[in-house]
């Protein structure tokens, strides 16, 4: 193997170890998955229960609000098989482990993202994704022809893009501030709780932010309101529908360039 | 049994809370949207009706700061046993002078009443000034209403204990102990109200202690119940903590006898 070429086969083996490494336990592996499965259904079990009272959320039904739900998903399961590395980031960073990388022949942000995979977010949280999709995707009266299954494609590859920006972003700020945590949790993860509903319904700060700042907007909402045109459509303009591969390519590169500029002044934490 | 040991514990716990200032300012704040968002997306729900099926707005809104509020307060670590029976410290906590169960209450209690202090009585007074909140039924329900969330705390107290007894023959907890999480979740009334479940479901869940832990005082709070329901739904508590606890004592005098210490 030719020293050029050998980014593929390198990935391939980093994939197949992680594999190894994530599945050495086999029951253990199928209960972690199936936590992670029961945990993220616990907003969609809540929904169900107040669907059944109120039958639907701002004209969105119980299939809709499941297909809404979905994007979200299965975006982050295929998000997290490859950033799982840039999640974990800032524990690298801090036990000193990061330093390791700087000295291996390869790519900095190469070896993040195929260092470690975390396969079973991915099969809880993609798994829930592809449920809610097959639960759904035949009653909402979407007309799946080549056109709507391209959008489709380009909308789930396009909201991978956003949240694996805004995870390299956080993984970023590692590099200026020792401690990420709680901001993570502030901006990432209470909002990615509730980005799964229609976001007309929420106070107009709240609207612009999701849209502007976390841009989970572009991640699940428009691409399904492009879809399945409820109400509340009519409050954005059209071209918001259309821009999530874009978004998602220019947040991409935006993190993308911070973290290369960032890394120069990487100091490390060990001794 | 001598109790200083014990209170100087509660006291450490309390005391380390209060180094994490940043934190726990942020932690106020994620409750406080958390209730905000749920908020919006019930009004969106309720489409300016005044009330559903007996239910008001104001209601729903004084579940949800009472249920979430006291949900960031009451915080248990899930991990206090499992974590050392992991690193083997297990063995040094067992030759200890004090009981090593007395040192889990304490040093839970110790953190739960500071975060009650500094983190919901916090969240309920920003979001008395800013959100309509129902003010307590009356002064006799309120007295009843703080009795019932300190039996509402030991059901999800010995709930985490039993499972926690778990990790002396499972080495991974963690799944069991997030599914646990899920039933508390769905099923104690701080994401979903439970009088929206549907009516079998409320007919079952008054009997599990999973609704005895928020729904119930948010029921008394709001002066729901007569005062010989309000006994009733007490001794129900009581009796489940018993249960449950008791179940999880059986694990860990059991548990003592099977303990292996990896390594050392």
């Amino acid at each position: 193997m030719k020293i050029e070429n050998d980014t593929l086969f390198l990935a391939g083996i980093y994939m197949k170890t992680t594999m190894k490494a994530w599945f050495q336990y086999r029951i253990d592996a199928v209960l972690r998955s199936i936590a992670v499965f029961l945990r993220e259904s616990t907003g969609i079990i809540v929904i169900y229960f107040t669907l059944l009272q109120f039958d639907t959320l701002s004209g969105w039904n119980m299939s809709e609000m499941f297909f809404l739900f979905s994007l979200l998903f299965l975006t982050y399961g295929i998000m997290i098989l490859f950033f799982t590395g840039l999640r974990d980031f800032g524990g690298m960073v801090r036990s000193g482990n990061f330093d390791r990388f700087l000295l291996r022949p390869r790519g900095l942000l190469f070896q993040l993202i195929f260092v470690d995979a975390d396969w079973f977010a991915a099969i809880g949280q993609g798994g829930l994704g592809i449920v809610l999709f097959i639960l759904s995707a035949g009653k909402v009266g979407i007309e799946w022809n080549i056109e709507t299954i391209i959008y489709y494609v380009l909308a789930v590859a396009g909201g991978v893009l956003i949240q694996g920006a805004i995870f390299l972003i956080l993984a970023t700020l590692n590099i200026y501030l020792l401690q990420t945590d709680s901001l993570k949790e502030l901006t990432y993860h209470n909002f990615r709780k509730f980005a799964g509903y229609p976001i007309n319904i929420f106070h107009k700060a709240i609207q612009l932010i999701m849209i502007y700042v976390v841009p989970f907007a572009f991640v699940n909402y428009f691409p399904a309101q492009y879809l399945l045109r409820k109400p509340g459509a009519e409050e954005y303009s059209e071209i918001f529908f259309y821009l999530t591969p874009v978004v998602g390519s220019i947040w991409y590169l935006a993190a993308y360039l911070f973290w290369r500029i960032s890394i120069r002044w990487y100091k490390s934490s060990g001794n | 049994m001598n109790i200083e040991p014990y209170i100087a514990y509660a006291k450490k716990t309390f005391l380390q809370k209060t180094a994490y200032r940043f934190d726990h300012l942020m932690n106020i704040l994620s409750t406080c949207l958390k209730i905000f968002i749920f908020l919006e997306i019930y009004r969106a729900l309720y489409l300016g009706r005044e009330e559903i099926g007996g239910i008001t707005m104001a209601m729903v809104t004084t579940n949800f700061v009472l249920s979430m509020g006291l949900d960031a307060a009451f915080y248990i670590d899930d991990f206090f046993l499992p974590g050392k029976i992991w690193d083997g410290s297990i063995a040094t906590e067992l030759l200890r002078p004090v009981s090593f169960k007395g040192r889990m209450i304490a040093e839970n209690l110790g953190n739960a009443f500071f975060k009650l202090l500094f983190c919901f009585v916090p969240t309920l007074l920003i979001c008395v000034f800013t959100i309509g909140m129902v003010p307590p039924h009356s002064v006799e329900m309120f007295g009843a209403f703080l009795l019932s969330i300190i039996l509402g705390y030991g059901v999800l107290w010995s709930i985490s204990f039993a499972v926690q007894m778990l990790a002396f023959w499972l080495v991974n907890i963690w799944s069991i102990n997030t599914i646990k999480n899920v039933f508390i979740n769905v099923l104690s009334g701080s994401m979903i109200p439970l009088w929206f479940m549907p009516e079998w479901m409320q007919g079952v869940l008054q009997f599990t202690p999973f609704s005895s832990i928020y729904f119930i005082p948010v029921q008394i709070y709001l002066g729901q119940l007569s005062f010989r329901e309000i006994f009733l739904r007490c001794l129900m508590q009581l009796i489940w903590i018993g249960i449950i606890y008791e179940l999880g004592n059986v694990l860990w005098k059991r548990g003592q006898r099977k303990l292996v210490v990896q390594g050392g």
